[in-house]
């Protein structure tokens, strides 16, 4: 070691341990605040979402003037790491540490990340867009760090949640688990809108100056938000024969994975997840233009029915938690989650004919009721089944499977609706299906189907008394 | 106290402090190249603003 990183060394250890990110004691109990402040990661990896599928969408088409099939691309790319969850939490549950941390390293990574590709996102859109001087240079350099940015964003995100989500689960009792489940959602979408809201205001007088400040801004936000909510979390438990340890050989991924698979219908787990989550995200970027299209609402309007979907996905976590605690089995709330959503399309697809925006709002709420309490039974399960040293791969698991789902779902349900409005604009179904809300509806349909399959797939899961690690204590 | 691996007032091993070191400057040179790309883009977009 060099003679300055040596230095250094002595720097760190010659500091005091409150200068350092340690956590002081393993307490079986986490105090409220110290969970409030965990969960601040999920507020950063909410902001990044926001700006990647809403805000930087608009800007990309709208102010730029970048291609859509280019925006497309672009935002989709975040999705392609999702998979790669399952191999972070497995990796953060093997990780040999001198310090004893496994989650830590993890999240700082991902929070490196996210920052490295929101530092360099504006300006890579600004010359993406053929912007300032950017003619000047080869073509290939804007899309090729545009692209680079947002696999780092998606890298960042999804690594920084894994990690968190595994370290909740880490420090808390499982009788806490579906409270720590649902201040996880809650923080998700008040990152969410909260970073919507600012970005919106932000933004509102557009200037390339603006986009570098919201969206540096944002890389800096993710920074401060994840240190602090890292900060003397994780306990340490520095390996007892760090040299012995060293020399074993390490866990393979592929052997994890097939214990996984082969352990407590793990496979008909995430098969419900998928399924399920595609039905409830299929419509996710439908909904306004139905009610614009079809009822005719105004913008405003629209941008309410945002609002509906998250105040019904609020009741929805708080609903569960409440229940969940109470010892209620995870799978058979996911199940009346889904017989929620039956009903819910159901007004949506009604609303259209009726020309009734009550039994669209209605629907709408319904909606995003059974999707809040879809997510927090699922995930909830998760945590309770997940065994002890595979904490990070089945959170892993169930975040590759969620994520992959919602990102397919959503690139669907656009991809079928223009398919079929397409062809019901010719006369292909009959001139009563001419009209603007069979493509839409034929989505809510295909969703309501994949519901029933859920359904289906989810129902031997329920009774189960693993499903509640607690039950009985 | 008595360890003569650990080094007060921290207590961390070397092992422990090299591991903390490593990560510093693991993060530094991702900082550092992340720092590099962007003002590289900033220049190709406009170059030092004229």
């Amino acid at each position: 070691m060099n003679p300055v990183s040596q230095k250094l060394m002595r720097a760190w250890a010659g500091m005091g341990p409150g200068f350092l990110p340690f956590a002081d004691a393993a307490t079986p109990d986490v105090p409220l605040g110290r969970l409030l402040r965990l969960s601040l990661f999920q507020v950063s990896v909410g902001m990044a979402l926001v700006l990647i599928v809403g805000t930087l969408n608009r800007v990309m088409i709208v102010e730029l003037g970048v291609p859509a099939f280019v925006v497309a691309v672009m935002i989709s790319l975040p999705v392609l790491y999702a998979p790669f969850r399952t191999l972070v939490g497995f990796r953060s549950d093997t990780h040999r540490s001198a310090l004893g941390w496994k989650r830590v390293p993890f999240i700082w990574m991902g929070t490196l990340l996210q920052f490295g590709g929101l530092a360099i996102m504006p300006f890579a859109l600004l010359v993406l867009s053929g912007g300032g001087n950017a003619a000047a240079w080869p073509s290939w350099i804007g899309p090729a760090c545009a692209g680079l940015a947002f696999l780092l964003v998606g890298a960042g995100l999804h690594t920084i949640q894994t990690a968190g989500l595994a370290l909740a689960t880490d420090l808390v009792p499982p009788e806490s688990q579906p409270n720590v489940v649902g201040l996880m959602y809650v923080m998700l979408l008040l990152g969410t809108v909260v970073s919507a809201l600012i970005f919106g205001w932000l933004l509102s007088d557009y200037t390339p100056g603006r986009l570098i400040q919201a969206i540096q801004g944002s890389a800096v936000a993710t920074l401060v938000l994840n240190v602090v909510a890292l900060w003397k979390q994780e306990t340490r438990r520095p390996p007892r024969n760090a040299g012995a340890v060293q020399a074993q050989p390490r866990p393979r991924f592929k052997d994890a994975w097939r214990a996984f698979i082969a352990g407590d219908r793990a496979v008909r787990r995430l098969a419900a997840i998928v399924l399920g989550t595609m039905a409830f995200t299929m419509q996710d970027v439908l909904l306004e233009p139905y009610g614009g299209q079809v009822l005719g609402m105004s913008v405003g309007q629209t941008t309410l029915l945002t609002a509906t979907l998250a105040s019904g996905g609020l009741l929805g976590f708080w609903f569960a938690s409440r229940i969940l605690t109470r010892g209620t089995d995870p799978f058979r709330l996911a199940v009346a989650a889904v017989f929620l959503g039956i009903p819910a399309f159901g007004l949506v697809i009604a609303a259209g004919p009726l020309l009734s925006l009550p039994l669209f709002v209605s629907g709408v709420f319904l909606l995003g009721l059974g999707s809040g309490m879809f997510s927090h039974g699922t995930l909830t399960a998760s945590m309770s089944l997940a065994p002890r040293d595979q904490v990070g791969l089945a959170l892993g698991a169930w975040g590759a499977a969620q994520a992959t789902a919602a990102g397919v779902g959503v690139a669907l349900g656009g991809i079928i609706r223009d398919i079929v409005a397409t062809l019901a604009s010719r006369d292909v179904f009959g001139n009563a299906l001419s009209g603007p809300a069979t493509g839409y509806t034929a989505v809510y349909f295909i969703e309501i189907a994949l519901l029933v399959v859920t359904v289906l797939v989810m129902a031997p899961l329920i009774g189960d008394r693993r499903n509640v690690s607690f039950a009985g204590s | 106290m008595d360890d003569p691996n650990k080094v007060w007032p921290t207590g961390l091993t070397v092992g422990e402090s090299e591991e903390l070191h490593r990560n510093i400057i693991q993060g530094t040179q991702i900082f550092g190249m992340i720092a590099a790309l962007a003002h590289l883009l900033a220049y190709i977009y406009s170059p030092w603003l004229k």
